[in-house]
């Protein structure tokens, strides 16, 4: 899943269960006695009425987490590979020729004279031509 | 654990290490409190509560496996067991008790 869809997934996610959370706020006030059936509900169930949610708000919060879940891991930072030579290896490809062993790529024995020479001469062709 | 000859032929990178945890105690932290506010909602009691909580941290740490591990734990944790499996679930639980009871009160009050 590409990483771009998490930000929106999240708020999406969010935004449902912030609709689910109301819902079931209004619903447990829609069971509370108000005053004035205090009278029947007390005649009629003498325990207060147990809050069972309907389906859909349950349905739309185990959604809405599921939803926000997944956004928040495919949003989350890469992980990074332990083993030093996967690391190493991952960071030298990535920055072309760097990584922690560049040092030892530097040393004077590696340097490629013929490259060296042809830039060189490259470079004073260049020159030439700039003051032609 | 590896042992130390095992660490002298493949070294670990002690910062990736590191990353890698807090990337995995980031994602726990938050999700516990998620799942704080959906129990809290759900109205669940007791054992349920405490069960959806260990039935949403395995979830996320199946999303974990297949989208930042890519199914390769070893590569990127020296204990997948208790870095990935269980890492932080004990501490998420304190604040998905705390976001628990503080949803459950606000929807039933």
């Amino acid at each position: 899943m590409p990483s771009y869809l998490s930000r929106p997934l999240t708020v999406l996610g969010l935004l449902f269960l912030s609709h689910a959370c109301y819902s079931a706020y209004e619903h447990s006030t829609l069971l509370t006695p108000s005053p004035q059936s205090s009278t029947i509900a007390s005649t009629s169930t003498s325990s207060p009425p147990t809050a069972s949610l309907p389906l859909d708000i349950s349905l739309e919060t185990i959604i809405s987490v599921i939803m926000i879940c997944v956004g928040l891991v495919v949003g989350a930072e890469e992980l990074k590979p332990i083993m030093w030579r996967v690391w190493a290896g991952k960071v030298e490809r990535e920055s072309g020729g760097g990584g922690p062993f560049q040092g030892l790529e530097d040393r004077l024995g590696f340097v490629d004279i013929r490259a060296k020479r042809k830039e060189f001469a490259d470079w004073v062709r260049d020159q030439d031509n700039d003051k032609k | 654990m590896p042992t130390e000859r095992e660490l002298a032929i493949s070294p670990i990178v002690q910062e990736s290490v590191q990353h890698n945890t807090r990337v995995i105690s980031n994602i726990r932290s938050l999700t516990a409190s998620l799942f704080g506010v959906a129990s809290g909602i759900l109205g669940l009691e007791s054992y349920a509560g405490f069960a959806f909580y260990l039935l949403g941290t395995f979830f996320v740490s199946v999303l974990i496996w297949a989208f930042l591990a890519k199914g390769k734990q070893g590569e990127y944790f020296q204990g997948p067991l208790s870095e990935l499996w269980a890492g932080d679930v004990l501490g998420g639980g304190m604040s998905f008790v705390l976001t628990w009871t503080l949803f459950y009160g606000l929807v039933r009050a």
